[in-house]
């Protein structure tokens, strides 16, 4: 049947159609459920999700399209449940938006609000993972949208949608490798599907209940289960139900004049023999999967029912190990492709200046990261900055150099090289440190900059050092082996002892406003010595949060932040 | 401190940063959080450049006796139900550390610290 226009009615009557297809299909659905936590629960979740969203359309009479996707919308975030519930929320929020302002969708508007729940659903997350609903939605929005351009018919366009749900469906053990050790293709997904087929049911003018989901395969379903049952018994003892039985019935009409069958009454007695139960059923076959200690009772039970075929038992304890080996061996083949994938470049990269083995350590642990060695009395020359530069693999370049005297040849070797390089004027280590960790993968190089550049000066930096010969600066008076306090790159004070110079560095930088202080310690300051500060803090400041660091670097006992 | 647990063969002791980056690792993987939360920058930023990823950032973990709980400080997407996503985030974290570690957290507390709207 040629569509061109879909109104409220059709909408509402699709909704309605999806949510029963769903609840018919929700026991399948749950015993694909194996990511993110395989409590077989996806299916009743999504069901739930969708009867709420369903029901609260029922409660109003209203038949324009906008009317109907925002009370849908609305239903579905109120009754969402689980992880697949809240997608399904995000992707008819989405939808719900772009229909706003209509009362009739065409073709190319019905595949646009689709990509837009796409859209709106992922941006929900801080990782999408591929392989899930989330991937089985936009891979069959992207469909709708480029079928929609070629047609005005939105059965034929409903129809694609539905085929390349279909595909996507069946790619997604490609993309998550969980879904592919078990064998079988994402919950979610598959609940997708579902609604997706009842919604094109309606829109051909078919009754749902003549609609085969032919996706899920038994095979599928015991593949996730026996993956449950593995996870939920780490030791061969604790396994209740020993042996992996299946079978299946075969009607006979004479056993069902005596016994009728009642699906949901012969699974609710097979649960009580046993877990990881599945029952599939149609009017001449039942296919029956379940995991239990006396097998002969359940064939028993089922012989009333009609004659019993492919009959096979596993004694699980035996061969309760192989799924953990399947793992492991899936494991160590996916860190060998892994290991073989060559080294692509990289957005980011960062060259930062640094002495003491703590400090270098510290700074290479960010990714991708080259530090070269040198501060304050060793400063790294414009050639040095850009082969280091040059080392790092990346289209962007940030350069912290960390001390104010290496500015200009961090400048002169930024013209020089030929990655795209930004200088973070950083003078300090604490201002180096600060300014990356507010570099945020996720954004693009001149966001970075800002936010570094913003977090360098929100932190007060200061040193403790010694004095070498006898000199006067700022009225200070200071003697040859004088430790002396910096902060902000001013001396503040001498002391005798580093101890004296590094708490009066302390009284000098700390504010009330004031919540961490973050002391690193140098090659020439012991352990003991720096936690007699931490005490010092604790006594004076007791608001404050102390972080010590063994930073290893020479000339500066200590370096110190607070923030 | 860190957690013992006692096998026949011996001892394994778990630090709580193995348990905060199981947990972080597990909360980033759920539908609906878009970032952890913290109020101290350079604290957390010092484990993370250590290498120790940037997942354990706003996780607390308490060892209390025998019980171990778990705070988390997380920030949701705007338009989801947020309650439903918390809850996604602690059967998460509770089976993943069951999974992992074969340990029973007695507590996942979540924090919702933040919502973050985007623009659509």
């Amino acid at each position: 049947m040629v569509l061109n226009e879909l109104d409220g009615k059709y909408l509402r009557q699709m909704i309605y159609q999806a949510a029963s297809h769903l609840s018919q299909n929700k026991e399948k659905i749950n015993a694909l459920n194996v990511f993110p936590v395989p409590d077989g629960d996806t299916g009743t979740n999504m069901d739930l999700t969708f009867s709420s969203g369903a029901n609260e359309i029922k409660k109003h009479a209203k038949n324009e399209i906008k009317d109907i996707a925002s009370h849908f919308a609305k239903g579905l975030l109120m009754g969402a449940r689980g992880n697949s519930g809240v997608i399904l929320s995000q992707l008819f929020r989405g939808f719900s938006k772009a229909v706003e302002a209509k009362d009739v969708l065409h073709s190319l508007e019905f595949a646009q609000a689709l990509e837009k729940g796409v859209e709106t659903a992922y941006k929900a997350v801080i990782k999408p993972v591929e392989g899930t609903i989330l991937t089985v939605a936009k891979d069959a929005a992207k469909k709708a949208v480029s079928t929609a351009k070629n047609t005005n018919d939105i059965t034929e366009v409903m129809k694609e949608t539905v085929a390349e749900a279909k595909a996507s469906l069946s790619r997604t053990p490609q993309l998550l490798p969980v879904l592919k050790e078990v064998g079988v293709v994402d919950s979610g997904g598959q609940g997708l599907v579902v609604i997706y087929e009842a919604f094109l049911a309606v829109l051909e003018g078919k009754d749902i209940a003549d609609v085969e989901t032919d996706a899920v395969s038994m095979e599928e379903m015991i593949r996730a289960e026996h993956h449950k049952n593995a996870q939920s018994h780490i030791h061969t003892d604790d396994i209740e139900f020993g042996y992996c039985t299946e079978f299946m019935i075969h009607f006979r009409d004479s056993k069902l004049k005596e016994q009728p069958f009642e699906e949901e009454a012969f699974r609710n007695k097979l649960s009580k023999l046993g877990d990881s139960l599945l029952v599939v059923a149609d009017d001449e076959l039942v296919k029956v999967h379940i995991h239990s200690e006396y097998p002969g009772e359940l064939l028993t039970y089922a012989q009333r029912y009609g004659e019993l075929i492919n009959i096979k038992i596993d004694n699980m304890r035996e061969q309760h190990s192989s799924i953990v080996q399947r793992e492991e061996a899936a494991n160590v083949k996916k860190a060998n492709t892994e290991a073989n994938i060559e080294k692509e470049k990289e957005r980011f990269g960062f060259v930062t200046v640094a002495a003491g083995k703590g400090l270098v350590e510290l700074f290479k642990g960010l990714g991708n990261t080259e530090v070269i060695f040198g501060g304050q009395t060793m400063n790294p020359s414009t050639e040095d900055i850009v082969q280091a530069i040059e080392k790092i693999n990346a289209e962007t370049v940030f350069v912290l150099p960390n001390n104010g005297n290496i500015m200009m040849a961090a400048e002169q070797a930024a013209k020089v090289a030929s990655s795209h390089v930004k200088i973070i004027p950083t003078k300090t280590i604490p201002q180096g440190i600060a300014a990356l960790f507010a570099f945020n993968p996720d954004l693009d190089d001149k966001m970075n900059e800002k936010a570094m550049k913003a977090a360098m000066s929100n932190v007060k930096s200061g040193q403790v050092t010694y004095a070498v010969r006898d000199t006067a600066i700022d009225r200070i008076q200071i003697k040859e082996n004088d430790f002396l306090s910096i902060s902000e790159g001013k001396i503040v004070s001498t002391a005798p002892t580093s101890e004296e110079a590094a708490k009066n560095l302390l009284n000098e930088m700390i504010t009330d406003d004031n919540e961490l202080v973050t002391i690193i310690y140098g090659e020439n300051i012991s352990e003991a010595e720096t936690e007699v500060l931490e005490e010092y803090i604790n006594e004076n400041f007791s608001f404050m949060d102390v972080e010590i660091q063994n930073g290893m670097q020479p000339v500066y006992s200590y370096i110190i932040a607070v923030e | 401190m860190s957690i013992e647990l006692k096998t026949s063969q011996g001892q394994i002791d778990i630090t709580k940063e193995v348990i905060a980056a199981i947990a972080g690792g597990a909360a980033i993987d759920c539908y609906g959080i878009v970032g952890m939360a913290s109020q101290k920058q350079l604290k957390d930023g010092i484990t993370e450049l250590l290498g120790k990823d940037n997942f354990s950032k706003g996780i607390v973990v308490r060892i209390d006796g025998d019980s171990v709980h778990i705070d988390m400080y997380i920030i949701v997407s705007y338009g989801t139900k947020i309650s439903e996503v918390a809850h996604n985030v602690q059967s998460t974290v509770k089976y993943q550390l069951d999974k992992m570690l074969g340990l029973a957290v007695d507590s996942v507390n979540i924090f919702v610290q933040g919502v973050r709207v985007t623009t659509t």
